[in-house]
Formats: C-alpha cells, structure tokens, sequence
C-alpha cells in the first residue's frame, strides 16, 4: 500500500472544527430549522399490537380548527405507492426459495401489526393542534392474538402475522461446511453447548428523528432535510421506489444529526408520509418525535436468542464451532432487516480463533413488535458475544484457564492472509501480540491485591477478556469532491455522513495534509444529494476507509493535475515533477511551486498545458473498496461484585485496538469509548421489554435505563499499528463499532469470573443487580 | 396570555406567552435561540438544562410564566462573542463532545457545578452528571474536560 | 398538553380560596412531578394555583429538638444547610439523592410529600422521624398523613405549610436506585431515639410503611444483625420490571441493615 504523502496531518489529535457551532448552540439540527409557512404533522401509531382496522373516523378531527389534512391507510392505498423495499443483501433461504417479504406501506393499511404502527399522519398549524386532532379520531380495532417473542412466533398454532410467511419465518439461513463441522465435533474430545440471548435494546441517539419537507409547485420538486445517516440511497427509496416522483426530483440532504448509532440510517414510514403531504398542502411540513415515540418506532436493534456449541480437544484446542440462532425482524422487513441474524451475523463468527470448521444457521422469524434494523455492530456483536462467552463457559466446565484457552488458539500471524472458514478475508493482523498487549495493559500483577480488598469489603471481584473480530461494511463506493474558491477556500464535499464522528475535521485533515494546505480553508459539506452524484452515507463504520480514501484519492488526482501546471511553468515533462511538503519541485534543480500557486493558475489558459480545461484542479473522484477490512481487539474487564445486592461496578476497562492507520487518535478514542459505554449498557442495564400482548413495557427513560456519568469506569486505550491494510488507500480498519462489540463479553466473562465461586458460570444480558442475586442464590441452592 | 420579562443572556425581552408554554419552547421557539435542545419527554436526558439566577433546571419541566423577573443564562450566553467560555473551550480541547446534541445541557450543567463546587473531584464530577445523558463519548473525555476548565475557572 | 389558567397568590389565604374557586385547581410547587404529568395529557386541571409566590413557605429552621423545614423549600436547600447536616445528617443526604441536580434545585419537600409517589424519598423520612405535617388548618402526624399509593390524608385543598422533625439520636438513609429513574426501589430510613426505633421502608410497596418485626429487634438490640432475612413478606410488595417482590423484600433487609451499621459507626 502506497502511503507517501499522507504522513502530514495523519496522526494528529487534530481539533475538530465543527466542535465551536456545537459548543455555542449553533448547530443546526432538524427541529432547528424552520420555513415560513411551515406547517406540523404528527403521527396517531396503533395501540395495539396486532388487529384489524375495522373504521378510521376522522370527520371530528378534520373538522377542529387548525385541522390542515388528516392522511389515513385508505388513502394510502388509494394513492397507489409502492411499499418500501428491504435493501437485505441476503435474500434466499436455504432451500434457495426468495426471502418472505411482506408489503410495507409507510401507513397500516387494513390492519396493524405491532404497537407504535402509524395509522394516520395529521397535519395542522401547530404541534398542540395535532394533538388534540388525534385524541378525536376514532380507530376501531377488532384485536387478533398476537405474538412478541420470537422462539413463540415459529411455533406451530402461533398466530400468524403474514400470509405469505408460514410459522412466521421471513427466511432461514447457513453458512459454513456442516459436513466439515460434524467431523470435527467427532473427532473431538469435549463438547460444550451454551444457550445465549443477546438482548434487545434500542439506539436511543439523544436527538430523536425527524425531518423537513418542502414542494416547489413551479418546478416539481421536493426538497426533504432528514435526521437521516443514508442520504443518497434514501433519496433513491424514497423517490423512485415509493414514491415514483423521480429522485432527480427530490433533494435530500441531512442537516446537523445528532447521533445515530445505525438507527437513522433505514428509510421509515415519517419522511415519506410528509413528503405525500407537502406536495397535497403545497406548505412545508415537519415532523419530529418524541423520546415515547423514538422507543416505538426507532428501530430496534439485536434480540437473538442462540445455541452455541464448541468442540475442542483435551489440550485446549478449538477443533469445530456450530451456532444456531433465531433472530427477530419485527413486524415487518426493515431496510438491511433480514440481513442482520443471517449474514452480518455469521461473517465473523469463530473470531480471531483457529477452527477447523463452523457452521452457522440462522432463522429470521417476524413477530407483533417493532422492525429490527442494524444498531453499532449489525450482528459482529452478537457473534463475538457468542465467541468470548463459550469460551470462558467451556474453560469453567472443563477446569482450564480462559486466558490460555485463548492462547492457545488464536490464528497466527504466519497463517495469514487466509480465509475464515466463514469465507471472510482476513488480510493481516496480529492477534497473539494485540491479546499480549491487552492483558499487559491490564495490571495483572495487581489483581490479588484488589481481590484482597474487595473481598475485605464483603464484595467478589472477576476478570474478564474478549478478542473479538470485527469487519465493516455499508457501502463500498463514495465521492469526494474538491474545488478551489476564489475567496481562497476549499469545498470539499463527500457522500458519507457524519452524526458525530468528526468526519468534518479528519477529510478535511486528510486533504489538507496531502495538499500542504491550511485545515482551516477547507469548507466541508456532506450527506446531501446536490453536493455530490453518489453517497453511501454511514454504515459498516466505512467513514474513514471509504470516505477518507475518497478524500485521499481525490487528493493525489489534484496533485497528479497539479504537476502538470507545474510542468508547463517549468517547461519540463510532468514525470519530472515531484510534490512534497505542500511544493511542486524538480529535483535536481530550482523549480518550486506551491500548490497554493498552482490553485491560482488554474483559471488561467496561460499557465495551463495545452490538453488542460481551467478549473482542472477542480475534481471529483469515487472510490471502490474492494474488500472489507477487518478490525480487532482485545477488552479486559474487572469488575466488583455486591453478592448481596447483585450490583456490578466496572472498575477497570483496557482496550488494545487495531485499527490500522489512526487518522486522528484523539476521535479513535472518542468512538472506541462510546462504543464500550454501549457495549456496557446493553450488558448491564439495556433492556426492550414487550409484554405478551405485544405492549412496549419499556417505552421511555423512566423504565429503559441508559448509562450515565457514574456508570461508567475510566477506559484506557491503546492502538497497535503495525498491521496496516492494503485494502484501502489509508491502511485504515474501521473503528467506529468496535467498542461495543467487545465489550459485552468482556463484561459479562469478568462477573462469571467473579462469582466462580458461588458456581455461577452464565447469565443472560441484561446483568441486573437481581439477575445477579437469584444467580447466586439459586447456585446455592442445588 | 400572562406577559413576562426576561433577562437572557443580558438581554431583556418582554413577551406574551401562554400558561401551557414551557420555557424549553418558549426558549427555542419564541427567542429563536436553539442551543437548547430537547432530547425526552420525562425530563430525564438534560440536554434542555439552562441556568436561571445561577441554578441549573431543565427547561422541559419548567413553564417560561415561572420566570418572570428571571436572569436566564442558556447555553448561547456563554461564549464572549468568539472566545469560549474556559468550559467550552476545555470540552473542546478534551473532545468532550461528539454529535452535539446533549452538549449545551452538559456544558451549563458543568459550569454550574464547578461554580458552585470549585475543587470538585472526579466523583463529584460523575454524580453531578448524573442528570445528562451522552450516548457518544462514554463520558470520560466530558469528565476530563469539567477538570480542566475547574482549573481555569479557578484562575 | 391541555390549556389550563394560572393563579399566582401572595398568602396562604388568598391560595386557598383561589382553589375554592376553581373549577378544578391544582396546587402547583416545585413542578418536577406535576409538569412531566401534564405534558403527558394525564392530568387536565382548570388552573393551577402557583405557590412560588406565597409569603412564608419556604425556609429552614431549628429549635432545640427539632428541625423545621417549610413546604416550598427546595431539595438543594435543605440538601445544603448546615443545621440540617449537624442535626440530621440522613435528611440531607436524603435530599442530596433525589433526582439529579437540576430536579433538586426546582422540587419541594410539600410536593413531594403531598404527591405521595410510592418510590419517592422524603415519605421514608417524614414516617421514620415520625414528623409532624403542619397544614393550613391542622397538624398531622406522620404515622396518620400516609394512606395509600399517591394518597395522604389531605382534604381537598388543604395545604402542607411545613414539617417538623423531631431530631433523633442517630439516623441513616440507605437507597438502592432504579437504575433507569433514580428513584428508590427500595429507599429505608432508620431513626433511634431513647429506645425507640423506627423503620420506614418507600419503593418496596404501594406506600411508604414502617415494619414492626424490625423495630422490635433493633429496639433489643440495634444492630444489623436483629435484621433477619424473611422478616417482610414479599406477597405485598411491588413487582415490575426492574425488581421482582422477592428481590425487593430482600434489599430491605440488607438495606436496614446497612443503615443501621450507618447510623451506629
């Protein structure tokens, strides 16, 4: 991999630049922003879970003061649009039969099938308006038997949420060599078997969604300002698959985002329902959810209850690896949907581990709750999850060390590159020394004293470690694109989308520093549909690796086009030209030029070569990953144990990442600790509770416990670099949904460890203090 | 419509406002001053927190007729025109923000701690945040950063 | 949420007819509770008669053997005060645990008493101190005040002017957190004065109660170890998502324990 001339500006814990509008206020998010004329839709969601819709009256409603449209399912229908389509990239079943995806109208249509469904959109001159519209409408209901939990809804006499789907199966899925892993599971000397749930939790980005929706009458078009991570693909939904109206009709551009996380990356009923409103009412509509209304309808993320089986030999070595899972798409096939329990979920399955053979199955029922969609991790969680806690359960089961479990089978440097017997590229990395490095970090030459303490104060205290393997995603293509301003500044315009992660300041560090030019010039602007042909928005954690290429390839295109200019001020052949250090120079002789110059001369025909238009420095270039990269790591956890209240304090975090080429460490650290506060959350705390009737018990902040200040433990982190990737031009593995794909387990493993003693060896996520306590005491009891 | 007079950010403003109003919208929607963000609905995340008389309140559990008379500080009134307050500039420095979204609550909250606790340490620092949500940053950089600018504050 | 009107009186008097005369009136104190209700559309009282306003409701004082703290007074105040740190420590570290900060610079001790909320702090306090509620007409003791879940025997209108706390000899609040509101799963309050022993359990229950059993052996002998395990039945307490009845019925005895390890050493 050639990394010339992206040394300057790389590494550097670069301030970022959009932090002074977000310190002050001036950010500008979507319910910032306003139009005149503006008027207000909310969106009446079904109570119930699953049920016909037997009448909607809307005559009071519509006729309340204020009132502007009230859009109901029999509107929709007459409407005539297209559901919205899953863009799952896994689409066959097993049997090569296509996956079951039923009709997704952004509006129930006849009936409802989980609670928070919208039913109606009303649209009026005020929020408060709205809401008094929707308490007069009358919905009557005839409730069906519904069912939330999906080892229930395969279930044959379950009830039935779509014809089309026998058992209530959307598809079912392998990977691996069955054959190869039945061999082995023969062969070898001890089988473990471990039943595991990873929990349902949701996003929650502090700024909930909503979006702006504008219609020029004149020219046709609409405009659409979305708390969206997914603009360009969206856009292409929304407009041509939906809506039919064209996406060279619609601009869709995303404002400041606050936060995502994944769940503001899937097309969703709201936005659609306010562009069909705007167009009706020709006044701009907006729309913005509540916190109540983000725990019905964000997508929820994981929920995949899994048997886990580990063959290995009596020295320790790992010999097969069988999981079985069955996942839970919703209610309906979101937009990757399907694709979480079955591919994101089976690509990394054996982590940094050497096995002979895996083989994954996977089934992906439908049940009366809300549609799943990817959250941080689409799936690696849940794999490594599975990985790190078998291999601690196994080691307490047979008497071994987990730690020298792990050393003993780790994949060696020297085997790679290879393919993981799940097909994944595993180009480079080196597990053995980051898991040395991670335990190094982690004072075990302290440990006993602590345990010592702890246990002076009545308290158990565990250690817990996890390798986990990730590998990225989202799009593989991205644009970037530069033009030089005659005020002297930089556009520099990318299809990806940032809703935290800093992209603003490292494209804008990777540009400047290729180019030798000023940070401060550069004026950045993404996830919108005019700035640049093509997007693949946020995902897969691809910012910096695809984005950034593009950034950088764009970049080396303005130095190649740049030399030339130089070449004919020189009066020399281009192949003589060298850049450096922000200079054109020959070596050899006197010739200088900045690349500042030669952004000057560009417009000029006189300082330009023969076969050269003006504004040639003015470029836009796509970049094509090939592969994914894979990123790893190594999570070491202590944890403190109140055997008498259950309750857990982390008390000492380490992580060893490799990530490749680190941008910019300062914004590394920033998502490898979100990421573990979420990995935590969810391990400790995080839970999506629906009620048998299919009734969202955890429906707001008073009863969905988030992790605060006081929760979280001091996180060390630590990058090993020397395992840069060829397979994109920074050597960048994706850091951003690392953090919470280590953590759970880590976790969980350290307070197995810690109440060892007690003859606790699992307990499912999330570890509640009175999970913990009925652990322990029914282990006291048999 | 009952009429109030305001003093926020130094400036005095005198409007009509509807009892139902609450000062969050009040706040954004009436003094276009948008910094201050809504982030729940049970008054649990923070991000609407400003400073009235010195004391943090979250603005979304509160109705703007209430402060009549009051000196209202949001998150707006801390800079001086381009140079950040010591907090946000330590929030900048410490990469103690990410998105944000929770970032103008989390700022007015820790300024007030640190005023009203000026060698605060770093469990003081966690419990007292206990009322502000951040899903991005794991908190440590935000902790990191009320240390630094107590220390600046404390001159 | 719904229109409503607003009253603000200067006495205590003037509230209390402006209540009269409401359709259907609703105090308003420090607004932590009753807001968040009203933007729910759970509540649609006519007006609200703000307390901010009325003279002589907010305030701390000591004489000799008690503490009294005014309805309106803030968590943050009595959190703060010096008085209330020396003579009973517990109170202010209560006060200190309520909500978050920003909740404790607005929310009163009257309205959370009044409001009666089976998780909240202060009824763990006012039933183990065995405090008296002063009201605009009457004085109740604390053993009489709390009847049943978000209900008191306040008559319609009556107004809790301030509560006297009898200062104990030795006093200790413990609270296990609901991980997700910070209100109390189960929050005990510990009070030993002469011989006597109080022990008011909130959070557990649909009411703040106090437990006999416990109070006996503590009188015996006040330490952790008269607190048995299966001393409260778990069949009354609240159940629900984040604390079954059994777990519940357990912290009580380990949180009672604690306290009482607190409230000795």
């Amino acid at each position: 991999m050639d990394t010339t001339n992206i040394t300057n500006g790389i590494g550097k814990s670069q301030e970022r630049r959009e932090d002074f509008r977000f310190l002050t206020g001036a950010g500008s998010y979507i319910d910032d922003m306003n139009l005149d004329g503006q008027a207000y839709a909310t969106v009446l969601r079904s109570p119930e879970a699953h049920a016909d819709v037997s009448s909607i009256d809307i005559t009071e409603a519509l006729a309340l003061d204020g009132v502007l449209a009230i859009i109901t399912g029999e509107d929709w229908k007459v409407a005539g649009y297209n559901p919205i389509p899953t863009k799952s990239a896994v689409r066959k079943a097993i049997d090569g039969s296509d996956l079951k995806e039923p009709p997704h109208h952004p509006l129930a249509i006849d009936r409802v099938r989980y609670v928070g469904q919208p039913v109606a959109l009303v649209v009026a001159e005020s929020i408060d308006v709205c809401k008094d519209a929707m308490e007069l409408i009358d919905v009557d209901y005839d409730s069906l038997p519904s069912v939330s939990h999906q080892s229930e809804a395969i279930k044959d006499g379950a009830p039935q949420i779509w014809d089309i789907a026998p058992n209530n199966i959307c598809l079912d899925f392998e990977l691996g060599d069955q054959k190869a892993q039945k061999k082995a599971f023969s062969e070898a000397d001890h089988i473990v078997t471990l039943n595991l749930v990873n929990n349902r939790v949701t996003a929650v980005p502090i700024e909930p969604r909503g979006a702006l929706a504008s219609y020029d009458a004149g020219t046709g078009k609409y405009t659409l300002w979305n708390a969206s991570q997914n603009i360009h693909a969206g856009r292409d939904t929304i407009a041509d698959a939906v809506l039919g109206i064209g996406k060279e009709n619609l601009h869709h551009i995303a404002p400041d985002v606050g936060g995502g996380f994944g769940v503001k990356n899937g097309v969703y009923p709201e936005p659609i329902l306010i562009l069909h409103a705007t167009k009706l009412l020709e006044r701009p509509v907006k729309w913005f959810n509540d916190r109540s209304e983000s725990f019905l309808s964000d997508t929820h993320g994981r929920d995949q209850v899994s048997t886990v089986q580990l063959a290995l030999d009596k020295d320790g070595t790992f010999r097969g690896l069988r999981t079985e899972t069955v996942g839970n798409l919703g209610a309906f096939c979101a937009t990757v949907g399907p694709f979480t329990p079955t591919g994101g979920s089976s690509r990394t399955q054996g982590g940094p581990y050497r096995f002979d053979a895996i083989y994954y199955t996977a089934i992906a029922p439908f049940t009366n709750t809300c549609p799943l969609d990817p959250y941080r991790g689409a799936g690696r969680p849940e794999g490594s999850y599975q990985m790190d806690r078998i291999i601690d359960y196994a080691a307490a089961q047979l008497g071994m060390d987990p730690i020298e479990l792990r050393r003993k089978n780790l994949i060696p440097t020297e085997d790679l590159p290879m393919k993981s017997p799940m097909g994944l590229d595993i180009d480079c990395g080196n597990f053995p020394e980051v898991f040395e490095q991670t335990i190094a970090m982690s004072d075990r030459d302290g440990y006993d004293a602590r345990v010592q303490k702890s246990a002076a104060a009545g308290k158990k205290r565990g250690f817990g470690i996890s390798m986990y393997l990730e590998c990225t995603g989202g799009g593989p293509k991205e644009e970037a694109k530069v033009s030089f301003r005659e005020d002297g500044k930089i556009d520099l315009s990318v299809g990806s989308s940032s809703t935290g992660m800093g992209h603003e300041t490292a494209f804008a560090q990777i540009l400047a520093g290729h180019l030798g030019l000023e940070i401060d010039d550069v004026v950045f602007r993404q996830a919108d549909t005019e700035a640049t042909a093509i997007g693949g928005g946020h995902g897969g954690s691809r910012g910096l690796e695809v984005g950034g290429s593009a950034v950088l390839q764009t970049s080396r295109e303005i130095v190649e086009a740049g030399k030339k200019i130089a070449a004919h001020k020189f009066d020399v052949d281009a192949d003589k030209v060298e850049f450096s250090e922000g200079h054109f120079h020959v070596p050899g002789s006197n010739h200088t030029m900045t690349m500042r110059e030669a952004i000057d001369a560009q417009n000029d025909p006189d300082m330009l070569p023969d076969d050269m238009e003006p504004g040639a420095l003015n470029i836009s270039s796509v970049f094509e990953r090939g592969i994914i990269s894979i990123p790893n790591g190594g999570h070491a956890v202590e944890v403190e144990v109140d055997p008498e209240t259950g309750t857990i304090k982390v008390d000492g975090y380490w992580v060893m990442d490799d990530f490749g080429t680190i941008i910019n460490p300062m914004l590394a650290d920033g998502q490898v600790m979100g990421g573990v506060a979420q990995g935590l959350g969810q391990a400790l705390m995080e839970n999506i509770v629906y009620d048998d009737g299919g009734q969202l018990v955890t429906g707001s902040l008073m009863d969905y416990a988030m992790p605060r200040a006081d929760d979280m433990p001091r996180m060390v982190i630590g990058y090993y670099e020397d395992a840069p990737t060829a397979k994109n031009l920074l050597g960048v593995k994706g850091a951003g949904e690392a953090g919470c794909v280590g953590a759970p387990p880590a976790i969980v493993n350290a307070v197995c460890d810690a109440l060892k003693d007690f003859g606790v060896h699992h307990i499912d996520m999330p570890l509640t203090p009175e999970r913990v306590w009925r652990a322990i005491e029914d282990a006291k009891a048999s | 419509m009952p009429l109030i007079t305001v003093h926020v950010n130094g400036v005095e403003t005198t409007k009509e406002v509807e009892p139902r109003t609450l000062l969050s919208t009040f706040i954004r929607e009436e003094l276009k001053l948008t910094g201050t963000h809504v982030g729940c609905d049970t008054s649990q995340c923070g991000a609407c927190v400003v400073s009235i008389d010195g004391k943090t309140i979250k603005s979304c559990a509160s109705f703007a007729w209430q402060f009549d008379g009051a000196k209202i500080q949001t998150i707006e009134g801390l800079a001086n025109g381009t140079e950040l307050h010591p907090m946000q500039e330590a929030f900048r420095t410490h990469h103690g923000l990410q998105c944000g979204f929770c970032t103008p609550g989390m700022v007015m909250t820790a300024v007030a701690l640190v005023e009203n606790n000026p060698d605060i340490s770093e469990n003081g620092i966690r419990e007292g945040l206990e009322g502000n949500i951040c899903r991005c940053t794991g908190y440590q950089n935000i902790i990191d950063a009320v240390k630094t600018g107590a220390k600046a504050m404390r001159g | 949420m719904y229109e409503f009107d607003i009253i603000t009186p200067n006495s205590i008097d003037a509230a209390k007819s402006e209540f009269d005369a409401a359709e259907d009136g609703q105090f308003l104190a420090g607004g932590q509770t009753l807001i968040p209700v009203l933007k729910q559309r759970l509540a649609m009282p006519s007006d609200l008669i703000d307390l901010e306003h009325v003279h002589g409701l907010s305030g701390i004082s000591a004489s000799g053997d008690t503490i009294s703290i005014k309805a309106m007074t803030r968590h943050t105040e009595v959190a703060a005060d010096h008085e209330v740190q020396a003579a009973i420590p517990a109170l202010s570290k209560l006060a200190n645990g309520i909500g978050d900060m920003h909740v404790r610079n607005r929310g009163t001790i009257g309205g959370s008493i009044a409001n009666n909320d089976p998780a909240a702090d202060y009824p763990a306090a006012v039933l183990a101190l065995h405090a008296t509620i002063v009201t605009d007409r009457r004085e109740i003791l604390a053993d009489h005040f709390f009847t049943g879940m978000f209900e008191t025997a306040l008559e319609e209108g009556e107004l809790i002017t301030e509560i006297h706390f009898p200062i104990p000899e030795a006093a200790s609040y413990m609270k296990f957190a609901n991980p997700a509101t910070r209100y109390a799963l189960v929050g005990v309050m510990v009070a030993k004065s002469h011989n006597n022993v109080r022990v008011a359990i909130t959070g557990a229950g649909p009411c703040v109660f106090r437990d006999a059993e416990m109070e006996q052996a503590l009188m015996g002998n006040f330490s952790p170890e008269s607190i048995k395990d299966g001393m409260i039945p778990a069949d009354d307490l609240n159940t629900d998502i984040h604390a079954s009845r059994e777990y519940r019925a357990h912290l009580i005895s380990v949180m009672v324990r604690r306290a009482v390890a607190e409230a000795v050493g």
